[in-house]
C-alpha cells in the first residue's frame, strides 16, 4: 500500500528532473541569434493612434514573442468564463465578448455614440421613439444574417423577470417594460419590429441618456433563443460558454483560470482580422510587465497599475510601447451629509482646503495621477473650463479661518468644539488599498492640524458598502468608474438610486433633470458644464483625483486606436503583427 | 522493535517526584545560564523590547511631519533605514511596529500554548464524553472558514464601536481562539501513548492526583511539541497581524506593525528596487523568532536531567 | 477497529450539521451580500437591488435559507456559483484538481527534506549544520510567501527563462499525454520550490524536536550500548518513535491538499481552487464558497478519524476506544 502511494510521487519527481534537463538544454540553443538582422523598419496599414508612447529599441523585442506569427496573446485580469455579453460581470469578461460579439453603437473616441450594428437612428421628440436601422450586411459567425429580431431577442432577455445579469434595461424607460418584467404581459408593448433590418423603441420620454440604455449588445436568437418563453432563460444560460456572435473573433476554448482561445472571423462585417489567433491569457499584477518582458504576452490590458515605477520599468525593456489614458472614474472622499457636521458647505470646503490632496495622490500613483476638483473625467465633453472652478489647493490657513467662521472654535485640547461638541471625523478606510493607505496618515496629520481628530477604521469593501447603505458613516473613500454617457443622475440627483450619502441640491436636481431631457449635444454640454461647477463649489464630496490606466504592447503588434472611452478590443479586426 | 521499546525511565520520573520543587527549578535555572544559546536568545530579545519601547524616544523623527517629497529615499546618514513613500522614517517606524508585533506575537502565542495545552491534555487525557466533546468542537473551530469569520468579527467590532485603538487585545484573543486547535490535537495524540507508559503507571500507584499527574509528568514529556508550535506561533501570529488589520481588527493606521510594513511592499519593484522597506520588518521578526527559539530549546534541556551540558 | 470507525463516522454526523449551521451563519451574518459587491455600478437601483435578491433567494429568511441550501447539499446539488455563473460543483472540479496535484508534490518534497533536515539537526545538535538550518528555517518562515515567489521568478523565470512565468500550461499548446505532462511539470517547478521552501522549516522543527527526545531516552542509549552501529539505531530505533507525533500533522495536512494557496496561486498565477474561493469570499458568492467549506470540513473529520487510526496502528500501546 505505502509503495503504491510513493509511485506517482516518484513519478512527478523524474518528470521535474526531466524538466530541469530539457529546459537547461533550450536556453543555449536560444542565445545566438540576435540583433544581427537590421532589417527596414516594417510597416502596418492603421499605424496606432497617437497617445502612444513608442518603443525606442524594436531588436530587443523577445524571440519567444516573433516566434509567433499569427497568433496575439493579450494578458489581463482572470476571465470568469461568462461568455455571454448580456450576463458577464467583469470587465474582463467584457473584453472577451468585445471580441465575440457586437453592439448597436459603439463609442468614439472622445465618448460619443457612434454607429455600429446600427448604421443609422432616428429620435423622435414628439412621439417618444427611437428607431435604429440595422446594417443589412452583418452575419453571425455561423453566416446567418443579422436581423431585428435578433435586437428584439436581446431585449427580451434582458427585460426577463428571471433575468439576473448586470445590464439594467428598465432605466431607458422602455413602454410596456415594467408590465412584462413584473407583471402579466406576455409581450413588451414599447418595442417594434418595422421590418428585418429596422426595429422602433417606444419610450415613456426620450432622454439624452436613452441611446445609452438602449445600446446593449446583440445575440442571435436562432442560437440562444430555442426554447425561449417569458420566465425561461434556461437555453440563453447553458450556452455561457459556447459562444456565438457577429464579432471579430469566433470562440475556440477556455481553459478555466488560464486562458481563452479565439481565431479570426473571416466573415466580419468590418472584414477578416489579419492576426488569426487570439489569446486572452489570465495575467496577476506581480508579473505582468514580465511576461511582455519575456515576450508570454504581445498586449496587457488591466494588470499594470500606471505609476511611475511601472512606466520606468516598461522603459527600460525598450520594446514596449505604453499608453497612458485617463481613467474614466474619479476617487472621492464622501461626507454623510444627514450629519449636522458634513451639512454647512463651509466645512465641507474647510476639510478639502485643509486636506494635502497632491501629496495623498503623488505617493500612491508618483506623479501619473491628478488631482481633480470636479467629479467628471477631465476628457470627457461635459468637463467643464479648468478656469471657471474654484481649485482646492492645499490652504491649512484658509480651511482654519473657515471652520472659525462656521462656528467650529478651537478648545484649550487643541481641538475644535460646537456646541461643546467635540469635532471628531470617523473615517471608514475600505482595505488593503494603497490609497487609503496613504490618505490616512495624511489625514490624520493634516486635520489634526486643523484641530480635528480623525479616527480612521479600516474594513473589509462589502462590510463598508453594508454601513454606507445603512447610513452609518461618516466620511469614506471609494472611486467611481464612470460610462461615456456623463449624467450624474445616480450619484448627484437627491433621489439617484446610488446617492447614499443624502445629498440634496433643489439647484444640482434641476440642472441634471435639463441635462437629461435635453437631446441636443451642445445645449446638454452647456448644461452640465453648469452643473460641474454648482458641484464643484458645493462639495457634495471632497474630490480627490482621476488616474490613469496604462496599456502596454510589444511594439511588433500595431493598429490599436484607443482612447479613455474606446478601448482596444474596437481595434482587434485592424491590429496586425509586424515581422521584425 | 519490542524489546527497545522500553519507555520513559522510572528512576528520572521518580526522582523528579521526590525532590523539592525549588531544587528543580533552581537546577533548570542554573542549566539554562550555562547554556550560551540560552543567553544569546535573551540578549537579543531583551534587545529587541528596548529597541521598540524604548528607542522611539531616541528618534529625531518622533514629531516629524508626512512629506512626500523625501519618500522612497534609500538608507543615509539622516535615515539609517531610508523613508517609506510618503517621506517616513523607517527606522521609527520599525521600532513603533515592534510593539505591537511584539506583543501580538507573544500574547496569542501564550494564549494558544494555554488554551491548546489544557484542552489537549484533557482530552487525552480523560478520554471518554469529554475528550469527544473537545476534539467534535475542535473539527468544528478547525472546519470554520478564517476570512468570513474575521471580515465578520471586524464589522461586529465596528457596530459595537468599540475603539479601535483597543482592538488589539481583542485581536490577541481571537488568533488564539482560532489557532489552538492544531497544538490541542498534537498533544492529545502524544498523551494517548504516554499515558499507556509505565511511569504512568506508576504514578497511578503512587496515587497522585489527576492534575498533578497531568502537570508534572505528562505536560513536560510533551513541552518538545509545545515549544516548537510556540516559536512557529510567534512568528505566525506577527505576520498574520497584518492580514487581521486590513479588516479592521487589528492595528488602525498609521500606526504600524512588522507584518503591515512588510505586506506593504508586495510588488516586484519595491521588491528589488527598495529593499530597505522590507528587509529591517523581515530582519526584525526573524530575530525575534529565533531568540524565542533559542530560549525555548534552551528551556527544554535545562528542564531535562538527562540532558549534560 | 471497525467498531471504533464505524462509532467515528457516526459521531461525525452531528458534528458535521453543527458544522454547517456555524459556516452557514458566518458568512449569511457577514455584512454584505452579493448584490452590494455589485453596487457599484452606478446604474443599480434599489428596485433591481430587490429584484436580484429575490432571484437568488437571499431576501428570505435564514433558516428558510439554510434548509434549502441543506437540503440541496444532501441531494448533492450545491447551487450556482453567482460569479461564474455555473453549477458550484462544476467550478470546484475546474480547479480543485490543479490545486491537489501542486498539493501532492509539495507535500512530498515538503516531507522528504524536512526529515533529513530534522533529524540531521538533532543528530548533530547544536552543531554548525543545527545552526545554519536553523537560521534558514526562519528566515524563510519570517518572509512571507510572496517574496520568495517574487524571487523565484525574477530569477528562474525572467533571468535565467529556465521556466515558464507562472501558469500551469504553455499559452495556446495542445499538447496531449506525455507531452502535456512534461509541460505542466515545468509550470510546477517554481511553485512547489517556494511553498515546499516555505513549509519545510516549521516541519522540520518537529522533526528535531521529536528526534532529540527520543535519542535521550535510556532505549536508545541500551540500543548503542548492544554495539549496534549508529545507522542502525538512529533510523530504525529512533526515528520510528520520533515520526509518532508527527502522523496526526501528517493527516492534519491531508486535507490542505484540496484547500489550494492563495498567495502562491496567484502569483505563479496557477489556475487553483484558493483564488477562485478568495474572491467569492470578496464578493459574497455563498453557493461556491459554503460548497468548498463543507468540502474541506468533510475531509477534515475524514482525516481526524483518519488520524486516530494511524495512531492506534502505528502505536500499539493506545487503545482505540
Amino acid at each position: 500500500m505505502l509503495r503504491k502511494k510513493w509511485l506517482p510521487l516518484v513519478v512527478t519527481l523524474i518528470f521535474i528532473l526531466s524538466v530541469f534537463l530539457t529546459s537547461c538544454g533550450k536556453t543555449e540553443t536560444q542565445t545566438p541569434q540576435q540583433s544581427q538582422e537590421q532589417k527596414t523598419t516594417p510597416t502596418a496599414s492603421v499605424q496606432d493612434s497617437d497617445n502612444w508612447t513608442k518603443a525606442k529599441d524594436t531588436s530587443k523585442i523577445p524571440e519567444a514573442s516573433k516566434a509567433r506569427t499569427d497568433t496575439l496573446i493579450i494578458g489581463l485580469h482572470e476571465p470568469k468564463g461568462v461568455f455571454n455579453p448580456l450576463y458577464s460581470e467583469t470587465s474582463y469578461d467584457n473584453y472577451v465578448n468585445s471580441a465575440i460579439f457586437d453592439s448597436l453603437l459603439e463609442v468614439d473616441f472622445d465618448g460619443t455614440y457612434i454607429p455600429s450594428l446600427a448604421k443609422s437612428w432616428d429620435i423622435d421628440k414628439d412621439n417618444n421613439t427611437i428607431t435604429f436601422h440595422l446594417r443589412d450586411d452583418v452575419k453571425f459567425s455561423d453566416g446567418t444574417p443579422l436581423t431585428a429580431k435578433d435586437v428584439e431577442f436581446s431585449y427580451y432577455v434582458l427585460a426577463d423577470p428571471t433575468y439576473d445579469g448586470p445590464i439594467a434595461l428598465s432605466a431607458a424607460g422602455i413602454k410596456g417594460f415594467k408590465e412584462y418584467n413584473e407583471g402579466n404581459a406576455d409581450k413588451i408593448e414599447g418595442i417594434k419590429v418595422i421590418d428585418d433590418h429596422t426595429i422602433q423603441i417606444q419610450l415613456e420620454k426620450v432622454l439624452g441618456t436613452s441611446l445609452s440604455d438602449l445600446n446593449i449588445p446583440v445575440i442571435p436568437q436562432h442560437y440562444y433563443g430555442k426554447d425561449f418563453a417569458k420566465g425561461k432563460l434556461d437555453g440563453v444560460k447553458a450556452l455561457e460558454q459556447q459562444p456565438l456572435g457577429s464579432g471579430p473573433y469566433v470562440f475556440e476554448k477556455f481553459v478555466p483560470g488560464q486562458e481563452v482561445r479565439l481565431v479570426a472571423n473571416e466573415n466580419y462585417w468590418k472584414g477578416a482580422p489579419k492576426i488569426k489567433h487570439l489569446i486572452y491569457k489570465t495575467t496577476t499584477e506581480e508579473t505582468a510587465v514580465q511576461m511582455l518582458q519575456t515576450g508570454e504576452t504581445d498586449y496587457e490590458t488591466s494588470n499594470i497599475t500606471a505609476k511611475k515605477d511601472n512606466v520606468e520599468l516598461l522603459e527600460s525593456l525598450g520594446f514596449v510601447d505604453y499608453s497612458l489614458l485617463p481613467t474614466n472614474g474619479y476617487g472621492y472622499i464622501a461626507f454623510n451629509h444627514k450629519l449636522p457636521k458634513f451639512q454647512d458647505v463651509r466645512v465641507r470646503k474647510a476639510l478639502a482646503y485643509g486636506l494635502n490632496r497632491k501629496a495623498i495622490v503623488d505617493a500612491v500613483y508618483q506623479g501619473l495621477a491628478e488631482v481633480r476638483d470636479v467629479p467628471q473625467s477631465k476628457v470627457s465633453w461635459a468637463y467643464p473650463d479648468e478656469k471657471d472652478i474654484i481649485h482646492y489647493d492645499y490652504n491649512p490657513e484658509k480651511a482654519k479661518q473657515l471652520l472659525d467662521e462656521a462656528g467650529w472654535k478651537l478648545g484649550p485640547d487643541g481641538y475644535r468644539y460646537k456646541d461643546g461638541q467635540k469635532f471628531t471625523i470617523h473615517f471608514l478606510a475600505s482595505s488593503p488599498n494603497p490609497v487609503n493607505d496613504a490618505l490616512v496618515p495624511m489625514a490624520v496629520e493634516n486635520y489634526k492640524e486643523l484641530g480635528i481628530e480623525f479616527v480612521a477604521e479600516p474594513l473589509e469593501f462589502n462590510a463598508i458598502i453594508d454601513k454606507v447603505n445603512k447610513g452609518d458613516f461618516e466620511m469614506y473613500f471609494m472611486a467611481w468608474g464612470l460610462t461615456p454617457e456623463p449624467d450624474p443622475y445616480t450619484i448627484f440627483f437627491s433621489k439617484g438610486s446610488q446617492n447614499k450619502i443624502g445629498y440634496a441640491n433643489p439647484k444640482v436636481d434641476e440642472l441634471i433633470l435639463k441635462g437629461r431631457e435635453e437631446l441636443d449635444m451642445n445645449k446638454r454640454k452647456e448644461i452640465y458644464h453648469e452643473l460641474y461647477k454648482v458641484l464643484n463649489d458645493d462639495l457634495p464630496y471632497i474630490f480627490l483625483y482621476q488616474r490613469n490606466d496604462l496599456n502596454a504592447k510589444n511594439s511588433r503588434v500595431v493598429g490599436f486606436q484607443i482612447s479613455s472611452f474606446r478601448d482596444f478590443t474596437y481595434s482587434l479586426y485592424q491590429a496586425e503583427i509586424l515581422a521584425y | 522493535m519490542d524489546q527497545v521499546n522500553v519507555n520513559q525511565p522510572l528512576d528520572y520520573k521518580k526522582k523528579n517526584n521526590l525532590k523539592k520543587a525549588p531544587s528543580i527549578w533552581r537546577d533548570a535555572f542554573h542549566r539554562f545560564l550555562k547554556n550560551k544559546y540560552a543567553i544569546l536568545g535573551l540578549v537579543i530579545l531583551t534587545f529587541m523590547f528596548l529597541f521598540s519601547f524604548v528607542g522611539p524616544y531616541f528618534s529625531p523623527y518622533l514629531d516629524a511631519k508626512i512629506d512626500v517629497s523625501k519618500g522612497n529615499q534609500p538608507p543615509s546618514a539622516e535615515h539609517w533605514l531610508g523613508t517609506d513613500n510618503l517621506g517616513r522614517d523607517v527606522l521609527l517606524r520599525l521600532m513603533l511596529a515592534g510593539r505591537i508585533s511584539l506583543t501580538i506575537g507573544i500574547a496569542a502565542t501564550l494564549i494558544i500554548v494555554l488554551i491548546g495545552g489544557m484542552l489537549g491534555s484533557i482530552a487525552g487525557y480523560y478520554g471518554g464524553w469529554l475528550d469527544v466533546i473537545i476534539m467534535r468542537l475542535a473539527d468544528i473551530i478547525y472546519a470554520m472558514p478564517g476570512l468570513p469569520i474575521l471580515i465578520m468579527l471586524g464589522a461586529i467590532m465596528s457596530d459595537l464601536k468599540i475603539p479601535p485603538p483597543q482592538r488589539i487585545y481583542y485581536v490577541m484573543f481571537i488568533l488564539g481562539f482560532i489557532s489552538w486547535v492544531g497544538l490541542a490535537r498534537l498533544i492529545r495524540s502524544q498523551i494517548l501513548s504516554l499515558k499507556e507508559q509505565e511511569f504512568m503507571l506508576a504514578t497511578e500507584v503512587l496515587g497522585l492526583r489527576d492534575s498533578k499527574k497531568i502537570i508534572k509528568h505528562l505536560f513536560p514529556n510533551v513541552l518538545p511539541t509545545v515549544i516548537v508550535s510556540a516559536t512557529l506561533g510567534v512568528a505566525g501570529a506577527i505576520l498574520s497581524e497584518s492580514a487581521l488589520s486590513f479588516l479592521g481588527l487589528g492595528v488602525i493606521p498609521p500606526t504600524p506593525s512588522w507584518g503591515y510594513m512588510l505586506s506593504a511592499a508586495n510588488n516586484m519593484i519595491d521588491f528589488a528596487k527598495r529593499p530597505w522597506l522590507w528587509i529591517p520588518p523581515g530582519v526584525a521578526i526573524m530575530l525575534t523568532v529565533v531568540a524565542i527559539n533559542f530560549i525555548g530549546d534552551a528551556l527544554r534541556d535545562a528542564f531535562d536531567p538527562r540532558q549534560k551540558i | 477497529m471497525t467498531q471504533f470507525i464505524i462509532r467515528r463516522l457516526l459521531q461525525s454526523i452531528p458534528t458535521l450539521i453543527g458544522a454547517s449551521i456555524i459556516i452557514f451563519l458566518i458568512f449569511a451574518m457577514a455584512p454584505g451580500d452579493y448584490v452590494t459587491s455589485q453596487l457599484q455600478n452606478p446604474k443599480m437601483t434599489e428596485e433591481r437591488a430587490a429584484q436580484l435578491r429575490a432571484l437568488y433567494g437571499l431576501d428570505k429568511p435564514l433558516p428558510q435559507r439554510y434548509i434549502s441550501w441543506a437540503s440541496g447539499v444532501l441531494k448533492g446539488d450545491l447551487g450556482d456559483s453567482l460569479l461564474f455563473k455555473k453549477p458550484v460543483i462544476q467550478v470546484i472540479n475546474d480547479f480543485i484538481w490543479n490545486s491537489f496535484i501542486l498539493g501532492v508534490a509539495i507535500m512530498f518534497f515538503e516531507w522528504l527534506i524536512a526529515s533529513i533536515v530534522g533529524i540531521y539537526s538533532a543528530v548533530r545538535q547544536y552543531s554548525v549544520f543545527d545552526t545554519i538550518a536553523t537560521l534558514l528555517v526562519f528566515i524563510l518562515y519570517s518572509l512571507p510567501s510572496f517574496f520568495l515567489g517574487l524571487v523565484m521568478l525574477k530569477v528562474f523565470a525572467v533571468d535565467l527563462k529556465w521556466f515558464p512565468l507562472g501558469g500551469m500550461i504553455t499559452t495556446g499548446s495542445n499538447y496531449t499525454g506525455w507531452a502535456h505532462i512534461v509541460d505542466v511539470a515545468k509550470h510546477m517547478v517554481l511553485p512547489v520550490a517556494t511553498l515546499t521552501l516555505i513549509s519545510v522549516g516549521g516541519l522540520s522543527r518537529y522533526f528535531r524536536a521529536n528526534m532529540l527526545e527520543v535519542i535521550k531516552q535510556d532505549y536508545i542509549r541500551t540500543a548503542r550500548a548492544k554495539g549496534l552501529k549508529e545507522r542502525t539505531v538512529i533510523f530504525k530505533h529512533a526515528l520510528r518513535n520520533a515520526l509518532l507525533p508527527l502522523i496526526t500533522l501528517f493527516t492534519l495536512e491531508l486535507p490542505s491538499l484540496f484547500a489550494g494557496a492563495m498567495i502562491t496561486e496567484r502569483i505563479f498565477n496557477w489556475p487553483g481552487i484558493g483564488k477562485v474561493v478568495l474572491e467569492g469570499i470578496y464578493i459574497r458568492d455563498y453557493p461556491l464558497f459554503l460548497g468548498y467549506t463543507m468540502l474541506i470540513t468533510v475531509l477534515t473529520i475524514l482525516a481526524n478519524i483518519l488520524a486516530d487510526v494511524l495512531y492506534g496502528v502505528a502505536d500499539p500501546r493506545v487503545r482505540l476506544k
